[in-house]
């Protein structure tokens, strides 16, 4: 079930979104999860999907990964529908426009992971988040703890993957509680696993809280300019005349 | 050279390294083998001041690794078990320049460094692959390509072939092996399979924390492999 899962996992294109700088694809992640979660009539809903559609296009994303991400998601949107239907029938309306939500986010997410590499990533966290040093955070601890997750979401489902697959081989099936805890208690101990070994290695090539020099130096350039611009006024148009 | 003198380590109060005393000298090829548990990861550890002595020294070209962990970082590379857990970034080519980015080498320098690897290994159709989508093998080739872009003097390799089919294990010793020939590279094999040690002049035997044997690999016999818990 989840080999071929990529979620959050970069891909090189030669597109025009990739070559955004990556400051303002985490400005525009924001501002448009933002808006989305502003909406509320569906005609907003349906022009603000189709800009989401464009935004996919440009990216060049594989339609099919992207549809195979959101699948893990199924038993939490059949959840929010159930509780809508058994708790507030009245406001099933509501619960339909939630999911679009949730679906919406992920897509916007899935862009930006799907267009910017971890390093370029860190980057733009650690130039965002500046001001935070005022208040005496490091911007990098931030911005390598956000990378670091994204790197390993494929390999924790990988590893749930493989345990699931010896319990299933000894257990035969993985329903009662119990046999749920013996699933998850080897994936808990094997993501420390990880962690300590992937901390030995960043050591190991000494990495620090601070670093001087960059592979890719992120620069903004006129394109970056213009689209945010489009963004801002599609944001006001969405939210004042639609 | 690598100089370990009267080095204990103690973990959760067991003595896990027991007076170990050992001179590891430049480009030599040396394996250190021993059954689980037996303590050989963790004198590898303090080649490259992951772990530092409970007592004892390490000493890395006269570097003390109590005192500078920085300086023998850069002149002691690590190769890892798992490969899977040692790649920091998400593309090849930035997960091999993160070492240097972590010394401060310019960027420019850093590209060029890193092309110079890649088609050293012979691995340059990886560059822009993501290291979630790439074989064991390739990942492994990887993990040295990041370590050896930071040009280090000595390698630790922790059993390097464990996750590997025999095709890729042998390209990995190929490598190593070239590295020490040609590269006059220091490698410090650790590995609990005999038939890793092909290419190794020295070997040294480890059990319960203790050096068994240290000598040439021609020394070596079957008493003192069964004695240190290995099949022969």
């Amino acid at each position: 079930m989840f080999k071929k899962l990529t979620f959050g996992q970069y891909t090189y294109k030669n597109s025009i979104i990739h070559k955004l700088d990556p400051r303002i694809k985490i400005i525009t992640v924001v501002l448009l999860s933002a808006t989305a979660f502003l909406m509320n009539s569906y005609y907003k809903f349906a022009v603000f999907s189709l800009f989401i559609f464009l935004l996919m296009i440009l990216s060049k994303i594989n339609f099919s990964s992207l549809l195979r991400n959101l699948r893990p998601f199924f038993f939490m949107f059949l959840f929010i529908l159930l509780m809508y239907i058994f708790f507030s029938r009245n406001e099933l309306d509501q619960g339909i426009r939630t999911i679009w939500k949730f679906i919406l986010f992920i897509i916007i997410a899935s862009i930006l992971t799907f267009t910017t590499t971890i390093t370029n990533m860190v980057s733009a966290i650690e130039k965002l988040l500046i001001p935070l040093k005022m208040i005496k955070i490091n911007p990098r601890t931030i911005a390598v703890l956000i990378a670091l997750t994204i790197r390993f979401v494929p390999s924790l489902f990988l590893y749930a993957d493989r345990i699931r697959d010896a319990r299933l081989a000894r257990l035969g099936n993985l329903k009662t509680p119990k046999q749920i805890k013996l699933l998850f208690l080897p994936l808990i101990e094997r993501v420390f696993k990880s962690a300590s070994n992937l901390s030995d290695a960043m050591l190991s090539r000494n990495y620090t809280e601070k670093r001087t020099t960059y592979f890719n130096i992120i620069r903004l350039k006129y394109y970056d300019y213009i689209s945010l611009s489009l963004l801002l006024m599609f944001i006001l148009f969405i939210l004042r005349v639609v | 050279m690598i100089q370990i003198k009267n080095l204990y380590f103690k973990y959760e109060d067991e003595l896990v390294l027991n007076n170990i005393n050992l001179r590891l000298n430049d480009s030599s090829y040396t394996a250190i083998i021993g059954a689980n548990g037996s303590g050989k990861t963790t004198l590898a550890k303090h080649l490259n001041a992951l772990l530092l002595p409970t007592k004892g020294t390490v000493i890395v070209d006269e570097i003390d690794t109590k005192k500078d962990q920085f300086n023998v970082r850069k002149n002691v590379g690590f190769i890892f078990q798992s490969p899977e857990d040692q790649l920091v970034h998400s593309i090849v080519e930035e997960d091999i320049a993160f070492g240097l980015e972590n010394i401060g080498i310019e960027t420019d320098a850093i590209k060029n460094k890193v092309r110079t690897i890649l088609r050293l290994l012979n691995i340059e159709y990886l560059a822009k692959k993501n290291v979630n989508m790439i074989s064991a093998g390739q990942k492994q080739l990887t993990a040295l390509a990041g370590v050896l872009v930071m040009e280090p003097k000595y390698i630790v390799f922790d059993e390097p072939t464990t996750t590997l089919d025999n095709k890729n294990k042998r390209n990995i010793m190929g490598i190593i092996a070239k590295l020490n020939k040609k590269d006059k590279i220091g490698i410090i094999l650790v590995t609990n399979l005999l038939s890793d040690i092909k290419y190794a002049e020295n070997v040294v035997v480890m059990g319960e924390g203790k050096i068994i044997f240290n000598d040439k690999k021609s020394k070596l016999n079957k008493s003192i492999l069964k004695k240190a818990g290995l099949d022969v």
